[in-house]
């Protein structure tokens, strides 16, 4: 059990270092930097009470600049830099400009690949949403309703690349003759009798074979998300509709609906920045082939297959600029709340 | 009252809902129920060509032991679990100090902090790529556990705190303004009144960001080659190579790479959708 016991022991030194930092800082400050006596007592309260919520702060800020402010600074810097390994082994970086930009925005692979994650933003958000509402609001009604919500919230614990693993079995084609592995082409075969078809090859609808692998996985968070919303929507305002007269289409599109309007907004976003940064999936099914190509797959071919450094860079950060729009919204929101 | 329970409707309604509805799930899980059934045939089943019909022996202890004891499999398993398990400590405990610090404190430059925290939140992992990948090499942590899990930790820390964050702010303020007066000292504050307090947060978080990282494959690929310390997620392509066309064997893989989540979500149902509502409402 030597891996084990490693194991064990890293992780009773990262607590202990942790609890002993927490506790040792504090102590300092309080007992010898500036103690809560003697005839500045007073003043020294303030100062402590001032540099406390750092002692708190820094392991974790520390962390996050390390490994997340400085990649992104870093990264803007690659994107704009052509990486050259010299005869004698060492690389340099020469400054170009804009030129990796430019020289993305001539490839074909990148409008497709940006081309097919417009695609992806506008139908696994809506549809994952649209799904998840459904399920909250028909399995409220029944008493099995939790195993079911169980059973639909079921595939979100399972990785990506498992779900595509898996996926991947269900679109498989055989040859015409032979029985149909693929749960897709057996029921086609025996439905329409036509050949089998490889379906992750079929321009353009193969995107949408992709994406309904995410919105498979991502239905059970928008319903539970939403069917606590739904629980939380006062009685009387459904009553006095009913009272009204209004039939149970109006009561969910005109009544509920509009009332958990912010939560279907968090949901839709939240699912949103999923879609961004699409990346198993695709990676795993059929790896940007066919017309399937994404942002984040089109930037890992770039580093790991082209090698082109300063390129995948340039499309990382064309990731980031979709996503900033959603992080301002989200900035400022955060904002309003605080007034 | 409504929704009106199914009962009271009219008999036609009732029995095409209650019809309906399981046929809907069904449909639903029929990838998983597929792969299920393949993963429990014997494989003579795959070369006559008999996917769907009835298996002509259940071999579920001869494959899932091919599995368990002629794969890799249980190796990426365990680095799976030795990589979960500490980032899930680590982030979870620095977060509970930030976000102490960050829920309870009035100081200069808090707000800036918070907001710092969101904006880290949405910064696409991809743009972090090349950078931490160099970083974990040049300090020579490649292709190690170790290094996956500092990442992690580095990197959950964000969405961690913010949850932290806004589960202090909803405690009463009161108990601490009480300590406070009592001359409590201010870690003791942490350690004896709010920490107790965060129990079902942490619990929350915990169930989580164990499902987040288990589930991770980007990292798994870009920080580590090899079943020395590759986790699960990366593990099941190449476990799926080595049994190529081996549908059996690849379905009980799959089976397996899945089930830790999966099963920790059915135990710890309650806090994982706790964990999500908090995390997603704010």
């Amino acid at each position: 059990m030597h891996p084990a016991l490693q194991g064990l022991l890293t992780i009773v030194i990262g607590v202990g270092a942790c609890l002993s930092y927490f506790w040792a800082s504090n102590q300092f400050l309080d007992r010898v930097l500036f103690p809560a006596k003697g005839p500045n007592a007073g003043r020294n309260i303030n100062r402590a009470n001032m540099i406390r919520p750092w002692l708190f702060l820094f392991p974790a800020l520390f962390a996050l600049s390390l490994y997340l402010a400085y990649p992104v600074f870093e990264t803007i810097r690659l994107s704009l830099t052509d990486r050259v390994t010299q005869p004698d082994g060492t690389t340099v970086y020469h400054f170009v400009g804009l030129g990796n930009y430019i020289q993305m925005s001539g490839d074909p692979k990148f409008w497709e690949a940006l081309w097919n994650n417009m695609l992806w933003l506008i139908v696994v958000p809506a549809m994952s949403t649209a799904f998840g509402l459904l399920a909250a609001q028909l399995t409220d009604r029944i008493s099995w309703g939790n195993l079911a919500k169980s059973l639909i919230f079921m595939p979100m614990a399972i990785s990506f690349v498992g779900a595509a693993v898996i996926w991947k079995l269900i679109y498989d084609a055989r040859p015409p003759d032979a029985a149909q592995i693929g749960v897709l082409n057996a029921i086609y075969v025996s439905l329409t009798g036509n050949d089998p078809q490889q379906w992750l090859t079929v321009p353009f609808w193969n995107n949408f074979l992709l994406m309904v692998v995410l919105v498979w996985i991502q239905t059970g968070f928008a319903m539970v998300i939403l069917s606590a919303a739904l629980r939380g929507i006062p009685e009387e305002t459904i009553e006095a509709a009913i009272v009204d007269g209004a039939n149970p289409f109006q009561i969910f599109f005109k009544i509920k609906v509009p009332q958990i309007m912010p939560t279907i907004m968090v949901v839709w976003t939240t699912i949103t920045l999923v879609v961004l940064k699409i990346f198993d999936i695709v990676f795993a099914m059929t790896n940007g082939q066919w017309g399937t190509q994404v942002l984040a797959n089109y930037m890992f071919n770039q580093l790991f297959v082209t090698r082109d450094w300063g390129v995948g860079s340039a499309s990382a950060m064309v990731i980031m600029l979709l996503v900033t729009p959603i992080l301002v919204w989200n900035v400022r929101q955060a904002r309003k709340e605080m007034r | 009252m409504f929704p009106t329970p199914i009962q009271k409707q009219s008999m036609a309604a009732q029995v095409s809902y209650q019809a309906l509805l399981p046929l809907a799930l069904i449909m639903w899980l029929l990838p998983l129920i597929a792969v299920a059934l393949f993963s429990i045939r014997p494989l003579a089943d795959f070369t006559n060509g008999n996917y769907w019909g009835m298996p002509s022996s259940f071999e579920f202890f001869e494959n899932y032991g091919k599995v368990f004891f002629e794969s890799d499999m249980p190796r990426y398993l365990w680095n799976s679990v030795l990589i979960t398990v500490p980032t899930v400590i680590g982030a979870v405990a620095l977060s509970c100090m930030t976000g102490f610090a960050l829920g309870i404190y009035r100081f200069r430059g808090n707000l800036l902090i918070f907001f710092m925290f969101i904006a880290g939140n949405f910064v696409p992992f991809q743009i972090l790529m090349v950078p931490v990948r160099d970083l974990t090499v040049s300090i020579g942590l490649y292709d190690t556990k170790l290094g996956l899990v500092l990442f992690h930790v580095a990197f959950q820390t964000g969405f961690c705190t913010l949850f932290m964050r806004n589960f202090i702010r909803a405690l009463p303020h009161e108990l601490i303004e009480a300590a406070r007066v009592e001359g409590v000292a201010e870690w003791r504050i942490f350690w004896f009144v709010v920490l107790p307090l965060m129990r079902p947060a942490i619990a929350a978080l915990s169930v989580l960001i164990f499902t987040f990282i288990w589930n991770d494959y980007f990292w798994a690929v870009v920080l580590t080659q090899g079943p020395g310390a590759q986790p699960v997620t990366a593990g099941i392509t190449s476990f799926n190579s080595q049994f190529v066309a081996q549908y059996h064997l690849m379905s009980a893989g799959s089976i397996v790479a899945a089930l830790p989540p999966v099963a920790m979500f059915f135990l710890m149902q309650r806090h994982f959708i706790a964990g999500l509502t908090l995390g997603a409402v704010k």
